[in-house]
C-alpha cells in the first residue's frame, strides 16, 4: 500500500472512492470497537476534528491506541494528546498546522519525536491555509489561492503549497492544494443512525473535513431520530452520504470539553502535560495504566473518578457544572505541575 | 495610587488592554492576549468585537478560558462560524487588530512559534502557528505580547512562523501579504513600536521601576531607543480589580 503522503492530495482516487460510498438510507450504528477496528488501518492518514481537546474525539483516539494501530499520520489542525500514540508508534509522521495545548503548553510525546527525528514532520501550515486545503476538497476546487504563509519559512518547509502569481493582479498568492485525508473521526453531540450530526458550538474545521476525508466515523453523545434531525436541520453539519460508522460515545470528548454538556477535566490535563507525559517511560506508564489497560472509556473514566475520591457520576457531574457555569472554580488545577514555560523567578534574579 | 502592587505578568496584561479601543475587532490569539482582550472588553472596550479562529465572533466570555475555542470562550457568541471563514472575514477587512504570543520576535517584528534551533534538529520543537501566521498575514495591524529576554527577542528568529516586516522596508508588500504588520511589542518590561523608515523595533515607553537600558540589555538586538520615550502608566486598582476578581481570578495567568 502506497504511503498515506502518495493518497492525500489525490483528488481523483479520492473521488472514485466516494463515488463508491452508499447513499442509501442505512442504519450504520456500531460500537466504537468495531469502527475503528474496521475503518482505521494501519498507515491511514487521519485529520483532527473539532478543536482537538474542544469536541475532539478521544474516547476513539484512546480506542485507537488500545487497538494498536500502527503508522498513522496526523494531519493537526489543530492536535493535541493524541499524539501520544507516537510513543508506541502509533503516529508515524504529521502535517501541522499546530500541536499543544495552549495556555497549558506543548504536548511531550510529540515535541520529543520531533526533537528525536523519530515522528516526521512532512509539512508545516497555518491554520488558515490548512483549514482552506481542507476546504477547497469540500468546494470541489483542485486548489485555493490565498494570502496566508506568503514570505514565511511556512512556505519553505511545506513541499505542498506553491507561490505563484495572480493571473490578474500579478500579486503573489499562496496556492494550497485540496486535501483528501483517509479518516476523520467526529465527536458530536446528536446522531441519527444515518450519521446526520447536530453540534452545539463551533464547528471549525468540521463539514469540509467530513466531505474531504474518505473514511468518516462519527461518535455522539447521543443517537437521536431521524425526524428529529429532519425536523431541526439548523445545526447539522455532517451528511448522512458521508457517514461510514455512527456509535453511541457518551462523554466521548472527556477529557476535552464538550460545548454545553461538559467541560475540561483540568485537572487531569494539567497533571498529564505536566508531569505524566514528561518523559518517555512516565508516558508508557500512564498509557498503559490508563488505556491499554482499560477496556473502554467508561473503564478510564471510573478508574480517574476514583482517584478523585468520587464515582463515576459525581465525578462527571461536577464537569458537567463546570461547564453550565462558568464561575464555578471547584477543580483548581494550580499546585499541579509547578513548572512554568516562562522562567519567571530567572527574569526576577537577573533583573536584580 | 503610588504604591499598587502588581506582578510583571499583570502590568503585561494591563498596558496591551489599554491598546485595544473600543469599537475595535480583535483576532485573538491564544495565551497571554486572552487576557488582555477580555480585560479591555470588561473595562474600557465593551464594544470591542472579537474574533477567535475556532469561528466563534464577538462572544461574552466570563472569565479567562483555556482555549481561543472552549465553552468559555464561546459563551453567547451570537454566530459561530468555522476557521476558513473567520480567516476569510480578516481578509476581507473586518478584523482590525491581531493580538498574538509567541516564543521569539526578532527586530522587524517576525515571530517564531515553530522551533528553537535549526528547523531539522530542533532543540525544542514549539507548537507551530496556529492562527498566528494568518493572523498576522491578514489583519490590519498586529500586537505581540511577551517575555522580555535576550533569547525571546533575537536579532533574527530561528524560523519565521509568522510575518513581521520580514527582512525590513518594502518586504511585506514584494511577499504579497495583506494586513499593515506589527504593530506594537508588549513585554513585561515596556512597550515597542518600529521605525517607520527602517521597520526596526523601537521603544515607546518602559514600565515603571525599569530603564531603556535594562531594555536593551535584554534585547538581542539594538534597539531603536528615540528620546522621547516615557514612562508607561502603572496599572490602577481599578484595572487590577477587574483582572484579579473578574478576568482571572484562579491566577491562571497572571501570578
Amino acid at each position: 500500500m502506497s504511503h498515506a503522503n502518495d493518497r492525500l492530495f489525490d483528488h481523483k482516487l479520492a473521488r472514485e472512492w466516494k463515488l463508491k460510498k452508499s447513499r442509501a438510507e442505512k442504519d450504520k450504528r456500531m460500537t466504537l470497537q468495531e469502527a475503528i477496528a474496521t475503518f482505521v488501518e494501519d498507515g491511514d492518514s487521519i485529520v483532527e476534528t473539532g478543536f482537538a481537546y474542544v469536541r475532539g474525539p478521544m474516547a476513539a483516539y484512546w480506542e485507537i491506541g488500545r487497538q494498536q494501530k500502527k503508522n498513522l499520520v496526523g494531519i493537526f489542525t489543530p492536535g493535541g494528546m493524541n499524539t501520544a500514540w507516537h510513543e508506541f508508534g502509533g503516529l508515524e509522521g504529521a502535517h501541522v498546522a499546530y500541536v499543544g495545548v495552549e495556555m497549558r503548553g506543548l504536548i511531550s510525546p510529540f515535541r520529543r519525536g520531533v526533537e528525536a527525528g523519530t515522528l516526521k514532520i512532512y509539512s508545516e501550515w497555518s491554520h488558515g491555509a490548512l483549514s482552506l486545503a481542507l476546504r477547497a476538497a469540500e468546494q470541489g476546487v483542485n486548489y485555493v489561492a490565498c494570502k496566508s504563509m506568503l514570505g514565511t519559512d511556512l512556505m519553505r518547509t511545506n513541499p505542498y503549497v506553491k507561490e505563484a502569481k495572480d493571473p490578474w493582479t500579478g500579486e503573489p498568492v499562496c496556492l494550497v492544494p485540496a486535501m483528501y485525508p483517509d479518516v476523520a473521526i467526529f465527536h458530536v453531540h446528536h446522531a441519527d443512525k444515518y450519521g446526520n450530526s447536530r453540534i452545539w458550538g463551533p464547528s471549525v474545521n468540521d463539514t469540509a473535513i467530513a466531505i474531504a476525508a474518505r473514511k468518516v466515523i462519527v461518535t455522539c453523545e447521543r443517537i437521536v431520530s431521524s425526524e428529529d434531525i429532519r425536523a431541526n436541520p439548523y445545526q447539522v453539519i455532517i451528511p448522512h452520504y458521508c457517514v461510514d460508522a455512527v456509535c453511541e460515545v457518551p462523554y466521548g470528548a472527556y477529557p476535552g470539553d464538550m460545548p454545553g454538556m461538559y467541560y475540561f477535566d483540568r485537572r487531569l490535563q494539567e497533571r498529564v502535560v505536566r508531569l505524566e507525559w514528561k518523559t518517555k517511560e512516565s508516558t508508557k506508564e500512564w498509557y498503559e495504566k490508563y488505556i491499554l489497560g482499560t477496556k473502554d472509556h467508561y473503564e478510564m473514566i471510573q478508574i480517574i473518578a476514583e482517584e478523585e475520591g468520587m464515582n463515576v457520576l459525581e465525578y462527571m457531574k461536577r464537569l458537567e457544572q463546570l461547564s453550565c457555569d462558568a464561575s464555578y472554580f471547584g477543580l483548581g488545577y494550580w499546585g499541579v505541575g509547578g513548572e512554568r514555560d516562562w522562567k519567571y523567578e530567572e527574569v526576577a534574579k537577573r533583573a536584580i | 495610587m503610588s504604591d499598587v502592587q502588581y506582578t510583571p505578568r499583570e502590568l503585561l496584561a494591563c498596558v496591551a488592554a489599554r491598546l485595544i479601543k473600543d469599537g475595535e475587532s480583535v483576532f485573538v490569539g491564544t495565551g497571554l492576549p486572552l487576557v488582555g482582550a477580555l480585560l479591555a472588553k470588561k473595562m474600557h472596550a465593551p464594544n470591542m468585537m472579537a474574533i477567535y479562529e475556532c469561528g466563534a465572533v464577538d462572544p461574552e466570555p466570563r472569565v479567562l478560558p483555556w482555549s481561543v475555542s472552549c465553552s468559555w470562550t464561546t459563551y453567547k457568541a451570537p454566530i459561530l462560524l468555522s476557521m476558513s471563514s473567520v480567516f476569510g472575514h480578516s481578509r476581507a477587512g473586518y478584523a482590525d487588530v491581531g493580538f498574538l504570543g509567541g516564543a521569539q520576535i526578532d527586530m522587524y517584528g517576525n515571530i517564531n512559534a515553530t522551533c528553537i534551533g535549526d528547523y531539522e534538529h530542533p532543540k525544542v520543537r514549539l507548537t507551530g502557528s496556529g492562527g498566528a501566521n494568518d493572523i498576522a498575514s491578514l489583519c490590519e495591524r498586529v500586537i505581540f505580547m511577551g517575555l522580555h529576554l535576550p533569547e525571546r527577542l533575537p536579532e533574527r528568529v530561528d524560523y519565521i512562523t509568522t510575518p513581521g516586516y520580514l527582512d525590513g522596508p518594502g518586504a511585506r508588500e514584494r511577499a504579497g501579504l495583506v494586513g499593515g504588520g506589527p504593530w506594537r511589542v508588549i513585554t513585561h518590561l515596556g512597550v515597542m513600536g518600529f521605525d517607520e523608515e527602517t521597520c526596526r523595533m523601537k521603544l515607546i515607553s518602559y514600565h515603571p521601576g525599569v530603564t531603556p537600558e535594562v531594555i536593551q540589555q535584554f534585547t538581542g538586538f539594538e534597539l531603536i531607543i528615540p528620546d522621547d520615550v516615557v514612562e508607561t502608566p502603572k496599572p490602577t486598582e481599578e484595572e487590577l480589580r477587574i483582572l484579579r476578581e473578574e478576568v482571572d481570578p484562579c491566577q491562571l495567568f497572571c501570578f
